[in-house]
C-alpha cells in the first residue's frame, strides 16, 4: 500500500474510533473492514463521520458527492479501503496546500 | 457533532453549505421512533445544496442524537422546538422550504398553519397535515411499534445491526410519554391549514396505507401536488431515494423557482 493510503488509513481509524466510541471495534481497521457488518456502523454515524471529515481535510475532499453514490440502504456495503481511495485520490488532485 | 440547546431541550443540528448561487433556505424534518436526520442527509441534503439551497437538519426531541426528556412530547413541543431552532440559532431571515418524511410533515404543516408567511414551500414523504383521521393512525402506530419493541432482544436477535438505533427507539417509547402525549395533541386549528396557500408536494408510496389520506390533504389544500410511486411502502425515502430526488428536484424548478 502507497504511504500516503496508509496514512490516510490511520486518519480514517482514529475517526472512525472516534465516531464509534465504546461501541468501536477491538480488532484492527483494515482496508476490507466493512462499515456495517464489521463496524456495526449505522446511518447516524455517518453523518457524524462527514462532520469529521469536513473538519480534517476541508474542501479538498468532498465528501457530499461520495456519500451521494450511496443511500441509506447501501451505505453500509461500504468498505474503508473505498473510503480511504477516494480520499487520496482526492488529495491527490487538490492544490499542493503552500 | 453539533449540539444546540432550543426550547429547553438539548438538540442535534447539522448544515450543508448551498453550491453555487443560493436559492434559499430548506429545513429536513425526519419521522417518528426509529428514523433520524441520516434518512435525509444520505438522499436528499447534498442534492438540494447542490440546487443552491442551504440545508439544514436536527435529530427531533427524543431521536437521534438529541436529547430524550421524559415528557414533553406533544405536536406543540415539536412544533416549538422548529420555531426556536429558526429563530434563535440558525437566524433565517425570509421564508424557507419545509421538507417532512411522515411525522416530520405533519411537524411542517404544523408549523406553516402557526406561521404562513414563514414557509416557501413544503415537501412531505408519506404524511399529511394534523388531522384527527391521522394522528388515530399514529396512535395505533405508536401502541404497535411500543408492543414490538417492548422486547428488544428479540428485535436484535432478528436485526443485530441495528443495535443502536432500535435501543433508543425503544427506550422512547417505553421511557417517555410520547406514546399517551403525541396522540393526544392539541391539533392546529383547521381553517389556519386551510390557510396554508404555499405550494406543497406530497409524495406517497404505492403499496402504502397513508395515500388513502392524499384525498383529504387535497380537499383542504387544493394547490397540492400529489404523486404516488408504485411498488413502495411507508419507507420511500429510503427505498426509492433516485425516485424520490427526481420528482423533488423537478417540482422545485417548476413551481418554485
Amino acid at each position: 500500500m502507497p504511504s500516503d493510503q496508509t496514512a490516510v488509513l490511520a486518519d480514517v481509524d482514529s475517526m472512525l474510533r472516534d465516531v464509534l466510541g465504546d461501541f468501536g471495534p477491538e480488532a484492527e481497521i483494515t482496508m476490507d473492514t466493512t462499515f456495517r457488518d464489521d463496524l456495526g456502523m449505522e446511518s447516524l454515524d455517518v453523518v457524524s463521520l462527514a462532520g469529521r471529515l469536513q473538519a480534517r481535510y476541508g474542501n479538498s475532499v468532498n465528501f457530499a458527492l461520495f456519500v451521494s453514490t450511496f443511500d441509506v440502504a447501501s451505505v453500509g456495503e461500504l468498505t474503508v479501503g473505498q473510503l480511504v481511495h477516494y480520499i487520496s485520490d482526492s488529495l491527490a488532485k487538490a492544490p499542493a496546500a503552500s | 457533532m453539533t449540539m444546540i440547546h432550543a426550547n429547553g431541550v438539548d438538540l442535534h443540528v447539522e448544515e450543508v453549505a448551498p453550491v453555487g448561487v443560493p436559492t434559499g433556505t430548506a429545513v429536513l424534518i425526519h419521522g417518528m421512533t426509529s428514523d433520524s436526520m441520516a434518512s435525509w442527509f444520505l438522499t436528499l441534503a447534498h442534492p438540494l445544496a447542490q440546487a443552491g439551497l442551504r440545508v439544514l437538519l436536527y435529530d427531533l426531541r427524543g431521536h437521534g442524537h438529541s436529547e430524550r426528556p421524559a415528557t414533553g412530547y406533544s405536536l406543540d413541543h415539536f412544533v416549538d422546538d422548529l420555531d426556536a431552532l429558526l429563530a434563535e440559532h440558525w437566524k433565517v431571515d425570509g421564508p424557507v422550504h419545509l421538507f417532512g418524511n411522515s411525522f416530520g410533515g405533519t411537524v411542517a404543516f404544523s408549523y406553516a398553519a402557526r406561521h404562513p408567511a414563514r414557509v416557501a414551500g413544503i415537501v412531505t414523504i408519506e404524511s399529511a397535515p394534523p388531522t384527527a383521521a391521522w394522528f388515530g393512525r399514529m396512535a395505533r402506530r405508536l401502541a404497535r411499534a411500543a408492543e414490538t419493541l417492548a422486547d428488544v432482544d428479540a428485535v436484535l436477535s432478528s436485526r443485530p445491526l441495528m443495535a443502536r438505533r432500535v435501543r433508543t427507539a425503544s427506550a422512547l417509547l417505553a421511557e417517555t410519554s410520547i406514546g399517551v402525549e403525541l396522540p393526544n395533541s392539541v391539533l392546529n386549528d383547521p381553517a389556519a391549514i386551510a390557510a396554508i396557500d404555499c405550494p406543497v408536494l406530497c409524495l406517497y408510496g404505492g403499496e402504502s396505507a397513508v395515500r388513502e389520506l392524499a384525498a383529504e390533504t387535497e380537499s383542504v389544500l387544493p394547490q397540492s401536488r400529489h404523486v404516488v410511486i408504485p411498488g413502495f411502502g411507508h419507507t420511500l425515502l429510503i427505498h426509492a431515494p433516485d425516485q424520490v430526488r427526481a420528482e423533488v428536484l423537478d417540482w422545485l424548478v417548476s413551481y418554485v423557482h
